[in-house]
């Protein structure tokens, strides 16, 4: 039966697929459904605040006790969008597979596989990635299917399938942001392809638009700053200069555009005028290439230029920054390669968010977040860093349940000696109470009534008093003294006659009623004693199963600990492989960054043995 | 003129920086002067590093599976412990529209002794307004009669303090029990309204 609520939980089919807030929201038909099932509700309780862990063990553990019956169909999908949620992907696409086979919404079947693509793209599945888009049948809402065919895009690049990629570009319809954004990866690819010009062209385009947004802004700096190196390559300055001078001055692209702007000149012997860009990158961060490299090529510009005193004063100053920035590179990858950075990440944040959604509120605080700020920012990494933060969930997780053991097997044990305390007790109680004899006894009453009932017996159901009143007149009345012929034996025999008549009057004006009564108590006694043979039979199985039910008990209870440490152990070792994994990609970077480094401090330390050469030289000509 | 070479090749060998939304759709590496054989070795070490994670991530996502499989056996052994199914009674509370009341919290009286006092946050009223059920105790109780009783406190209409008391007989038969402490609407009198009833 429905208990009638009205309390109503809107959520719908792609409310569950849980997309992103904005997404989601815009998504839901806010078909609104009737709790039914208490266990639904309570789940939905945990979702509904995007605590996805509990909210998933809790729809699991209803699920196996049936307790879902009414929701059957939605607690699937809801638990497919929450695996998807808490970054269990590989479970989740199976759920959908199976219930996307039926008679689903194609728009929402279509929706459901494009967010699969994209979660697959972004954690490098890129086969599955394909086969989900390849799945779609129809058009998507027209934001998704813009980001769709991105998507198809990226995937054609990623496979090194430009052509498709360029065909797929090049056709892309439309003057939203997305377009630009299509522009430029058709650029990537025509310059992945080798045909530089046409891309050129593409890049020229997009570095002329005039944007609306700091995205766009941002893009285009980003065409520019290609466009310009691509002509600086081409051996073609005058065409590099204006591309990389409409790259902001504020902005991450503005360092390694200063310093192409400083190469356009100095490519056309300008040196004075390269200066100018090269000077204003002294002031930045040396962690920036582009300012490590104008370390470099301000020297070069000062030794063309005449000033070999300060070109060498400069070279031997840059030589000292690589190495003290060197120092601080090693620094960082041995703090990297001790492990205390990648804690830093589970540290600063509390545990209870966990899944596809978390991303870094902040940058971890340290020096090495400072070396690694591209690498925290690329798909791979952060996708590890999830995997990495769900782990730890993980492992603490196992850590409470190890501590619960002991609590489980302390309240089954106590369970079993209450039990066992209690079983001679309730046996003696039982084997006291003789409830075949009562049936017995109570049979008898019903035949005694039925006689008492055709008989018209009415004294048999007298009262204790009346009983006994009816005894002293019929003894009265056979007193010999009242049998004499007297006046007076006759008023007294009268007045006996009259009180019997009266008392038998009373009864038999009573004996329905009390029939009536006498009945309903036997019935009801019939009824208790039902009740009292279907209350003992439950004890007699309850008994008889209790010795099954503590051992199954056991079993559970002392299987766990061997369970969870088993659980825990293969999560230790994953967690030591997801933090090698981080760990490796992350010294390559820094590894990368010293080598950089080392080459610009070789090439520093020959531009000054050349000008230390050409001194003397220079020298011992004078003389 | 070398030097010029060899800077400006490491300069463009760095990959700029794109973080979040759509921009992550640009593609990273535009090397225009990288040779098709330097955009294969980086596709090639990509590849490698992309196996490696995804070796990784499923080993992750099985144990996810393992690590939810054992905490639905451990919340169900840990219920059947504390709460077998013939003395189990569990209490939900439920929300409905809302407009009339803000839930601040929740105490329940089980037989005149106090079982539960539950405040509540702001992300788990908005959860119950949106149809979440919160069960907010479980408990043991004997065959028979029982009384319950719940205050509700919270800001009432025109936010004022509100604090109200709902009160009911339960019957505990053999078997699990589910009571529903639901919080309504009631429209006419722009007032709350506060029910206990069996959830069958």
């Amino acid at each position: 039966m429905l208990s009638g609520r009205l309390t109503t939980a809107a959520i719908s089919l792609c409310c569950v697929l849980l997309l992103p807030p904005v997404l989601a929201v815009a998504a839901d038909d806010a078909e609104p459904i009737v709790v039914r099932d208490p266990h639904y509700g309570e789940v939905l309780f945990y979702f509904y605040q995007e605590d996805y862990f509990p909210a998933i063990v809790r729809l699991l553990a209803a699920q196996s006790q049936s307790q879902l019956e009414n929701h059957a169909e939605q607690s699937e999908l809801l638990l497919g969008g929450m695996y998807l949620s808490y970054g269990h992907h590989l479970e989740a696409a199976r759920i959908f597979e199976r219930l996307l086979a039926n008679n689903v919404n194609p728009e929402i079947r279509d929706r459901t596989w494009f967010f699969l693509a994209k979660i697959w793209k972004q954690r490098g599945y890129l086969d599955e990635s394909q086969q989900a888009l390849d799945r779609i049948e129809g058009e998507l809402p027209d934001n998704l299917q813009r980001e769709a065919h991105m998507l198809q895009a990226q995937l054609y690049i990623d496979n090194a399938d430009y052509d498709n990629a360029i065909a797929l570009l090049k056709s892309w319809k439309g003057r939203t942001e997305w377009a630009s954004y299509a522009k430029f990866n058709l650029g990537v690819a025509l310059v992945r392809s080798g045909r530089v010009d046409e891309a050129a062209e593409i890049l020229e385009d997009l570095g002329e638009m005039n944007p609306f947004n700091e995205e766009l802004t941002s893009l285009r700096d980003k065409a520019n700053l290609a466009l310009g190196y691509a002509m600086l390559q081409a051996g073609n300055p005058v065409a590099a200069k204006p591309a990389l001078q409409r790259v902001r001055l504020e902005g991450p692209f503005s360092s390694k555009a200063l310093l192409g702007v400083g190469w356009a000149d100095a490519e056309g012997e300008a040196y004075q005028r390269a200066l100018i860009p090269w000077m204003e990158l002294r002031s930045r961060d040396l962690l920036d290439p582009a300012v490590q490299e104008s370390m470099l090529a301000i020297p070069f510009a000062m030794a063309k230029l005449d000033a070999v005193s300060q070109a060498a004063d400069h070279y031997l100053n840059a030589i000292e920054a690589f190495y003290e920035e060197s120092n601080r590179i090693d620094q960082t990858i041995e703090s990297i390669e001790s492990g205390r950075f990648f804690e830093t990440f589970v540290d600063n944040d509390p545990l209870d968010s966990t899944g596809w959604y978390w991303r870094m509120a902040e940058l971890p605080e340290g020096p090495e977040a400072r070396y690694l700020f591209h690498l925290l920012s690329t798909h791979r990494f952060q996708e590890g860093l999830k995997n990495y933060r769900d782990l730890s969930y993980m492992h603490r997780n196992l850590d409470v349940w190890q501590q619960s053991v002991d609590v489980f097997e302390n309240i089954l044990e106590t369970r079993k000696m209450a039990y066992d305390e209690r079983l001679p007790r309730v046996e003696a109680a039982l084997a006291r109470a003789d409830l075949d004899g009562m049936v017995d006894q109570k049979l008898e009453l019903d035949a005694l009534m039925n006689d008492i009932e055709q008989s018209n017996d009415w004294l048999a159901l007298a009262s204790r008093e009346e009983f006994e009143m009816w005894g002293e007149i019929t003894s009265l009345e056979s007193t010999p003294a009242l049998a004499a012929d007297l006046p007076e034996a006759k008023e007294v025999r009268d007045k006996i006659a009259l009180l019997k008549g009266v008392l038998q009057w009373d009864l038999e004006k009573k004996f329905k009623d009390r029939l009536w009564r006498i009945r309903k108590d036997l019935q009801e006694t019939g009824e208790a004693l039902v009740e009292a043979q279907r209350a003992r039979r439950q004890i007699d199985e309850s008994m008889r199963r209790q010795p099954a039910e503590f051992a199954a008990f056991s079993d559970r209870v002392y299987g766990l600990a061997p369970r969870i440490e088993s659980i825990k152990m293969r999560v230790e070792d994953d967690l030591e492989a997801q933090r090698a994994f981080l760990r490796s990609i992350a010294v390559g970077e820094l590894q990368a960054q010293k080598e950089r480094l080392n080459t610009y401090t070789v090439q520093a330390r020959f531009a000054l043995a050349t000008i230390y050469d050409m001194a003397t030289t220079v020298g011992e000509v004078a003389e | 003129m070398w030097l010029y070479k060899q800077i400006r090749f490491t300069a463009l060998a760095f990959t700029v920086l794109v973080t979040g939304g759509m921009s992550a759709y640009a593609q990273d590496a535009l090397d225009a002067d990288a040779t098709m054989a330097q955009v294969n070795a980086v596709a090639a070490a990509d590849s490698e590093s992309r196996d490696k994670f995804r070796v990784l991530d499923q080993d992750v996502q099985s144990l996810k599976k393992e690590v939810l499989d054992l905490n639905r056996d451990l919340f169900l052994l840990e219920e059947e412990l504390l709460f077998p199914a013939n003395s189990q009674v569990a209490f939900f509370i439920s929300m409905d529209v809302g407009e009339y009341f803000k839930l601040d919290s929740v105490s329940l009286k089980i037989d005149g002794k106090e079982v539960a006092n539950y405040l509540y946050t702001e992300r788990e009223v908005d959860a119950l307004l949106r149809g979440g059920v919160h069960r907010v105790h479980m408990a043991n109780l004997k065959a028979g009669e029982h009384e319950l009783v719940a205050v509700f406190t919270g800001q009432g209409p025109h936010t004022r303090d509100y604090r109200r008391g709902a009160t009911v007989k339960v019957e505990k038969g053999i078997g699990a029990k589910y009571l529903e402490l639901e919080i309504t609407d009631r429209v006419k009198k722009q007032q709350p309204e506060f029910e206990i009833r069996e959830w069958e």
